[in-house]
């Protein structure tokens, strides 16, 4: 009996643990699609998560779905920190990286998951993006050289022209920007899109690069660069906070006169 | 086709949906599409079409110049009054800017690629067009005495 006063009641736990608070489930709405199964419909299917439970982010939701409900749910992800670009998807109506998107916590509401729009799907939320890295390809985001560096061992800049990069080079082709702009959908086979063409706009005004020619030439057509009609989605729903629709106009600009 | 199984494009990539449809315009036939966009392999890179410069940064230029031409020319009458040769630059250059936005939309979507000849069908429909309103604003600019007239005449009755 004196025993049983000094044995403490309860195991002593750690200092994180909380004590168990109610559940608040939230419904994510997913969409599903089996490439092993073509002739069935793609269809939305509901998840419960509790939230008391989770991760912040959309990317913890649906780990924690495949984890423990479903585990044939297919989605890309690799680095949980908005630096890979793989869990582009369309969340809640917006493209965005499910691992910078923190889940709604109003549980009333309904989460809805898709794929990136307009692009064929591979499974699930897995996009194909074959074609849009056919296209950043075609734009050679490499430095190209007809000179060896004057001191013969490196391709100086200045900081200014240093500077002119930023807030182009931090672009991660997540393929957000260019899956959320209409004329991409319209004419994803032709136009280039706008994150390929932010980022031949870097390699535009890169003061080390001499294939200037070639690049403007290449954007020279109705549906390279010309079928932007500045919607803007893509600056408006880009993840990493940048301007391709920016990068875009200046292109424009460059070519104006040319 | 060999190179696409290799790939693995094979014919059930036709059957993968897109999320959302492209626009089609009903009745008019379609050119079949390459499974998934992809032309070649997939290791190949996107082939752009040929440099054009009228097509590309000329036909850009003129257009943001007349946009930006028509403003003073639009508000010009208010000022000084109807000029004929204000007038009738004004609506020329009102005609192009209807044609090149119209033009925009069959480029847009009616592209060659996907209706091939009804794309240049499209375009030949436009140039009649534009040609008729032509013909109309001569007629507005020769008989009624100038578009601002006709505006005036119709802002009163």
């Amino acid at each position: 009996m004196f025993r049983n006063l000094i044995r403490p009641r309860f195991a002593r736990g750690l200092a994180t643990s909380a004590a168990p608070k109610d559940t608040r489930i939230k419904r994510f709405q997913v969409y599903r699609w089996n490439p092993d199964t073509p002739e069935v419909q793609p269809k939305m299917q509901t998840y419960e998560v509790d939230l008391n439970d989770c991760g912040p982010m959309v990317l913890d939701a649906i780990l924690k779905i495949k984890n423990e409900q479903d585990p044939t749910l297919t989605f890309r992800r690799s680095c949980r920190e908005g630096i890979c670009g793989s869990c582009a998807m369309n969340i809640g109506g917006r493209n965005t990286l499910a691992c910078l998107c923190k889940i709604d916590q109003d549980n009333t509401k309904d989460l809805k998951i898709y794929p990136l729009p307009h692009m064929f799907v591979v499974r699930d939320l897995v996009p194909d993006l074959t074609h849009f890295y056919k296209q950043y390809k075609s734009i050679q985001p490499y430095l190209q050289r007809d000179t060896a560096p004057v001191d013969g061992r490196e391709n100086l800049q200045s900081i200014e022209d240093r500077a002119k990069l930023d807030g182009l080079y931090e672009c991660i082709l997540c393929a957000c920007c260019s899956t959320a702009c209409p004329s991409y959908w319209w004419n994803q086979q032709q136009y280039l899109g706008p994150a390929v063409l932010m980022q031949a706009y870097r390699w535009l005004i890169d003061s080390r690069d001499e294939a200037t020619k070639f690049r403007k030439e290449m954007l020279q057509n109705s549906m390279s660069l010309y079928r932007c009609h500045t919607i803007m989605n893509c600056s408006k729903t880009c993840p990493k906070g940048l301007n391709p629709g920016k990068a875009i106009a200046e292109i424009k600009k460059q070519l104006a006169f040319d | 086709m060999f190179s696409l199984t290799r790939v693995g494009l094979h014919s059930k990539a036709l059957l993968r949906p897109s999320l959302a449809r492209a626009i089609t315009i009903p009745g008019l036939p379609q050119v079949p599409q390459p499974p998934g966009n992809i032309i070649g392999t997939v290791n190949d890179a996107y082939v752009p079409p040929p440099p054009h410069k009228l097509e590309g940064s000329i036909h850009w230029t003129s257009e943001r110049i007349v946009s930006v031409g028509l403003v003073p020319l639009t508000l010009a009458p208010f000022l000084t009054g109807a000029s004929t040769i204000v007038d009738s630059t004004l609506s020329a250059l009102l005609l192009y800017h209807c044609y090149a936005g119209f033009q925009s939309c069959i480029t847009d979507y009616i592209p060659s690629r996907t209706y091939g000849k009804y794309h240049n069908y499209a375009n030949y429909l436009l140039l009649f067009g534009t040609g008729v309103a032509g013909y109309g604003i001569y007629d507005i600019e020769t008989r009624e005495g100038g578009l601002g007239k006709v505006v005036s005449k119709v802002w009163k009755a």
